[in-house]
């Protein structure tokens, strides 16, 4: 490992939870949600009276809709009072778009982010970094030569203003409508900050962008929105990060994530999500994927109370796919319930999903997912792959697959397996010399190798930490 | 979801006269009247749902024109083996009482869902097999017709310690009729201590007949219980077959078969419930589909907090001939001890179309090579059927299906 990567380590992920900033800011938005509410958060911003519009109809959708509350073994959400969420909070920074430059930061912001190592992550591997503080994006930077290609990578609310035409396409319409769950609904009327990204026809963005979302407010909602729309031919790779510090009431994050593969595009969209443990983290992910364009999720969870999390693809064209790489860390209290979905609605399309999930120490994991083949897209074939590691018989993991078949051409497979970590391995690597908490952490390090090296190393080496630390807390 | 409507044909009168018909004890009677009040109250067998899509619509079920409580009819014949007693359900009452009295509702609720209360409030004919200890009994079969519009039936497999029997339990359609009918069948078996039971099951009813079918047992200390569930017949099917191991060392295996044409539809179920240490259990379902039929498939392996070591394995796999098909399927994993070797696999696709070439370049004729290849299909399930009789049956329907 370079010396230049070793802050990251160093940096002592711990610390992300334990550190927390005074709030002092500019403009905050009475708790619980109303139409005044909503109609605050759009003038604030100076939004269009199409967006206005949008947010009203996705409220009132969302107070039409239950609460999910029959998914067999599905997390406990009794406790997320929407009440008692202020849905938005503006730091106090003078820039509205956020600043491209990171000494422009007021310190306490850079600060905060500083501890998570987001600017020395810019130096050293990415091509460009946006950074939320809460509702709003603080800082924003994109590498000039992407920008010369026409690559467009900006805050979300900026992206309303500046290209309205394309966002008015495409935000939370065609693919992620607030209709979709109450979630996406409350996500639709509050949303505030995320990133847009636009890659113009054939350009490869060969570096990943970055995003890094962040909620240092108690009691808070984070609702950022991200739109990503790769044109015909074009390829890029977009991470996001999340973390939040540690507070005793709870902390409501439920993200929008839309992204549009045109053909023969590709995109991959990585997360790593460590929100702190009293955080409910309730997204909505969702990709349509054109003819022979590729989508592939790549998700950590490790964080938050408890996750409903399943990223999704429609493959719209023929020759379309999808690969899901998926993780999950259930520890003391959580419950992490996430998993993939997948619609094949055109032929020869290809789907493969592999779940890795860790629990121990009461958490429940459970892969809860979807494949649904259309009649008429034949020669599809899908791959579904879960394995599941348990450390106690306290901890629960379970595993929910859905088929639904309507095509004879097809190639459907799914396996699933759960055990506990083998007695030979472990002896096996004590014979070596390692002691019990080594050798268990070594089998686990291995357990999930097919998705760190999927992540640039950073990240890998931030998502082995997080799991190591998740280890060390069961040992004390 | 709310429980279906009470068919006006109902009434705590209708009860009472089917229970004195057949001359019943008081408790019986109880027990019926209580399921019969329940059904306010209880909703139908839970179903899979996925966004925007309920796999079975048993809510379609139109009770009020399917059922016809009083003039339930059927000829069922019965074989027992030496030492075991194989008794229709009101000799029973008169042979065993307080065995059948322990017995009845002990491993299904009657008002555990809507359907299961009907069928212990209306039930007219049953099965009480009774293995006593150390008895080992081969070649039960119980071959009933249905021969009204509703029919409910209710059985009761009993073994003691270190007893075995083999069952064969078939249901098929007398006279055709012009109405929809509907045939509920309870299953309880109650395995004692090292004992094992086989219980093969054969639906064949008529294309015009819904059925629903609850078959559960309570699997003691180091006894096994085995399933094998065939279903070719009726025009809509609810399966459930379940295994709860609650004793140290228990082990069961459920096979299920099943083959679908026209607009049948299928919904069937494999459950198994680790509630003890040392326990075993095989889930393999193999189902074809032609024409427009449809499958939904759910398996459960769920192993309790208790349950140390483990181990328990699922497949399911269904070939679709026809492009009108659909199956949907989904093996569930439900893990709370981490001392458990667990796995699941399910597929679906159509016949290998390598191995339809390699036959039909032997100059077999490709009608014939695919009908071979899915009669080789459901070869790993038949090769699970201890009675040769049932082997044989299934075998026959099988190839009828194919020609």
């Amino acid at each position: 490992m370079s010396s230049e990567q070793d802050h990251l380590k160093e940096t002592d992920t711990e610390a992300r939870f334990d550190f927390k900033k005074e709030e002092t800011s500019a403009f905050q938005t009475e708790k619980g949600l109303t139409e005044e509410t909503v109609r605050v958060i759009s003038e604030d911003k100076d939004e269009p009276e199409w967006m206005l519009k949008r947010r009203l109809r996705a409220l009132e959708q969302f107070q039409e809709m239950p609460m999910p509350t029959d998914w067999p073994g599905q997390p406990d959400l009794s406790e997320v009072d929407i009440a008692e969420i202020v849905p938005y909070i503006r730091p106090d920074v003078d820039v509205r778009a956020g600043v491209d430059d990171w000494t422009e930061l007021p310190d306490e912001i850079k600060d905060t982010f500083d501890k998570l190592g987001i600017p020395e992550a810019e130096k050293n591997a990415l091509s460009g970094v946006g950074a939320q503080y809460e509702s709003e994006v603080v800082y924003q930077n994109m590498q000039e030569r992407w920008e010369e290609k026409g690559v467009i990578f900006c805050n979300m609310d900026e992206a309303v203003q500046e290209h309205e035409e394309i966002v008015r396409e495409h935000f939370m319409t065609k693919c992620v409508p607030p209709s979709d769950n109450k979630f996406a609904a409350l996500h639709g009327a509050v949303w505030s900050g995320g990133s847009f990204v636009y890659v113009p026809e054939d350009v490869t963005v060969e570096m990943p962008v970055q995003a890094y979302f962040r909620m240092n407010s108690e009691g808070m909602g984070q609702f950022e929105h991200t739109l990503i729309v790769a044109e015909k031919g074009s390829e890029v790779h977009y991470i996001e990060g999340c973390s939040a510090p540690k507070y005793s009431a709870f902390n409501l994050h439920s993200g929008g994530v839309e992204v549009f593969v045109g053909e023969d595009a590709h995109v991959q969209y990585s997360t790593v999500q460590n929100w702190s443990k009293n955080t409910y983290n309730l997204n909505t992910k969702r990709a349509l994927v054109e003819a022979g364009g590729r989508m592939e999720w790549i998700s950590g969870s490790m964080g938050s109370k408890a996750t409903m999390l399943y990223p999704s693809s429609v493959l719209k064209g023929r020759g379309a796919s999808d690969n899901h790489i998926t993780i999950a860390f259930a520890g003391e209290g959580q419950n992490i319930d996430t998993g993939a979905k997948v619609y094949h609605n055109a032929p020869n399309t290809k789907s493969t999903i592999e779940s890795k999930s860790i629990s121990k120490d009461g958490g429940r994991t459970n892969y809860r997912g979807l494949v649904h083949i259309a009649d008429g897209a034949e020669n599809s074939s899908t791959a579904v792959e879960c394995d599941a590691l348990m450390f106690d018989n306290e901890s629960t993991s379970d595993t929910m697959p859905y088929m639904e078949i309507n095509e004879s051409k097809v190639d459907v497979a799914h396996e699933a397996t759960v055990g506990k970590i083998g007695d030979e391995d472990i002896f096996y690597l004590q014979s070596r010399g390692l002691d019990d908490d080594d050798a268990k952490q070594m089998i686990v390090s291995g357990f999930i190798e097919p998705i760190t090296e999927e992540l640039p190393i950073e990240y890998a080496v931030e998502l082995n930490r997080l799991v190591e630390l998740e280890m060390e807390g069961s040992l004390g | 979801m709310s429980s279906a409507q009470l068919p006006a044909n109902l009434s705590e009168q209708t009860v009472r006269e089917i229970s004195e018909r057949r001359d019943e004890p008081e408790w019986l009677l109880e027990a019926r009247l209580d399921a019969l009040d329940a059904l306010d109250a209880i909703d139908l067998p839970d179903v899979i749902q996925t966004p925007g899509r309920r796999w079975t619509n048993l809510e379609a079920l139109d009770f009020e024109s399917l059922v016809d409580p009083l003039n339930q009819a059927d000829e069922t014949e019965r074989t027992a083996d030496e030492g075991v007693d194989v008794l229709t359900f009101t000799d029973a009452l008169e042979a065993h009482p307080d065995l059948v009295e322990s017995a009845f509702g002990s491993t299904i609720d009657p008002q555990e869902n809507y359907l299961t209360a009907l069928s212990a409030a209306l039930f007219t004919t049953g099965t009480v097999v009774y293995v006593p200890e150390g008895v080992d009994a081969e070649d039960v079969t119980i071959r009933a017709e249905m021969n009204s519009r509703s029919l409910f039936s209710h059985t009761l497999v009993i073994t003691e310690e270190s007893s075995s029997v083999t069952i064969l339990e078939s249901i098929e359609s007398g006279a055709e009729s012009d109405d929809a009918r509907y045939f509920s069948n309870l299953v309880e078996i109650d395995a004692g201590e090292n004992s094992y039971v086989q219980y093969g099951s054969l639906q064949n009813l008529a294309e015009d007949t819904y059925s629903y079918s609850l078959k559960r047992a309570d699997v003691g200390t180091y006894a096994t219980v085995n399933w094998i569930e065939g279903n070719l017949g009726s025009r809509l099917t609810r399966s459930d077959v379940e295994s709860e191991l609650n004793g140290d060392s228990a082990e069961t295996k459920i096979v299920g078969a099943f083959f679908g044409h026209d607009e049948q539809h299928f919904d069937v179920n494999a459950r198994v419930w680790h509630n003890a240490e040392n326990t075993t259990a095989d889930l393999v379902t193999r189902g074809v589909l032609d024409d427009a039929a449809r499958s939904v498939y759910e398996g459960v392996q769920d192993v309790g907090r208790d349950a140390w070591n483990t181990s328990s394995y699922q497949r399911e796999n269904t070939l679709m001939l026809s492009d009108e098909s659909e199956a949907d399927a989904s093996p569930k994993l439900i893990i709370h001890n981490h001392d458990t070797e667990a796995s699941h696999s399910a597929t679906v696709g159509q016949v290998d179309q390598e191995d339809l070439f390699y036959m039909v370049s032997r100059a077999i004729h490709p009608e014939k090579a695919r009908n071979m290849l899915v009669e080789g299909f459901f070869v790993p399930v038949l090769d699970e059927i201890d009675v040769d009789e049932f082997r044989e049956d299934l075998e026959e329907l099988i190839a009828a299906r194919l020609r």
